[in-house]
């Protein structure tokens, strides 16, 4: 139809959503892209790709499948891949799945370890491995 | 520098910008900014309050309090509208009570 010519196509994702310098929120976020932060967020985020700049600050949880830290990150992060800039600072847990990096001059007080999602599938396989173990001798 | 909220993107809480603000996805909560754009994706639910210009184009239920209001051919606005310039366009559809006035400023701060 003539009026929605110039609708975007709902399923495809361009480019990244941004919460600008002077930017304050309190809340949640729940991002299936990626999203930049240069403000302050004071709440949970779960999306598919932060990026925490320079001038942002975050004080909450992180869930996603890539974290970027260049700015402050107050809170616990869970992720697959997490990047730490040189000027990023952490405070909180940081737990990732496949990759971790952290650039020289980095500031991380906390937890960081490497673990895995589906920590009870690796258990259960764990066990009937060592099961048919016994059964073989 | 402008904050854009894209499509696929839930927001919950409230939100204050010096700048302007860009929604396409959905927020939940009351937006203070300079200037408040609402594409065609947008869908808010709360109450924006801008001290230069609103923009809408998408969903929005709550109140908008601005000096200049644009309620574009696409949009679906339920709720009071406070300004000094209000513009609605052929095909909007609006569930509203407008009030005229002077000082939007003194207003916001009710």
């Amino acid at each position: 139809m003539f009026f929605n010519s110039n609708k975007k196509n709902d399923s495809s994702i361009d480019g990244f959503s941004h919460l600008g310098e002077g930017s304050s929120f309190e809340g949640e976020i729940h991002c299936k892209g990626e999203i930049e932060v240069a403000g302050k967020v004071k709440g949970n985020i779960s999306a598919k790709c932060l990026t925490i700049l320079e001038t942002g600050k975050v004080t909450g949880r992180v869930n996603a499948e890539k974290v970027e830290i260049l700015g402050c990150m107050i809170g616990n992060t869970d992720s697959v891949n997490v990047h730490v800039g040189e000027k990023g600072v952490v405070r909180g847990d940081l737990r990732f799945e496949l990759n971790l990096s952290v650039a020289e001059g980095a500031d991380i007080l906390g937890h960081v370890h490497k673990a895995k999602k589906d920590k009870n599938k690796k258990v259960d396989t764990e066990k009937v491995k060592y099961l048919e173990h016994n059964q073989a001798s | 520098m402008p904050s854009v909220i894209l499509n696929h993107t839930i927001l919950k809480g409230y939100l204050n910008e010096k700048d302007s603000v860009s929604i396409d996805g959905t927020f939940i909560g009351d937006i203070k900014a300079e200037e408040i754009i609402v594409n065609n994706l947008g869908n808010i639910n709360g109450n924006l309050n801008a001290s230069a210009n609103i923009e809408v184009n998408g969903e929005v239920v709550g109140d908008l309090s601005a000096d200049k209001i644009h309620l574009t051919s696409s949009a679906k606005v339920r709720g009071k509208l406070f300004h000094k310039n209000l513009v609605v366009d052929e095909g909007a559809q609006v569930e509203v009570v407008a009030r005229t006035r002077n000082k939007i400023s003194n207003l916001n701060k009710e």
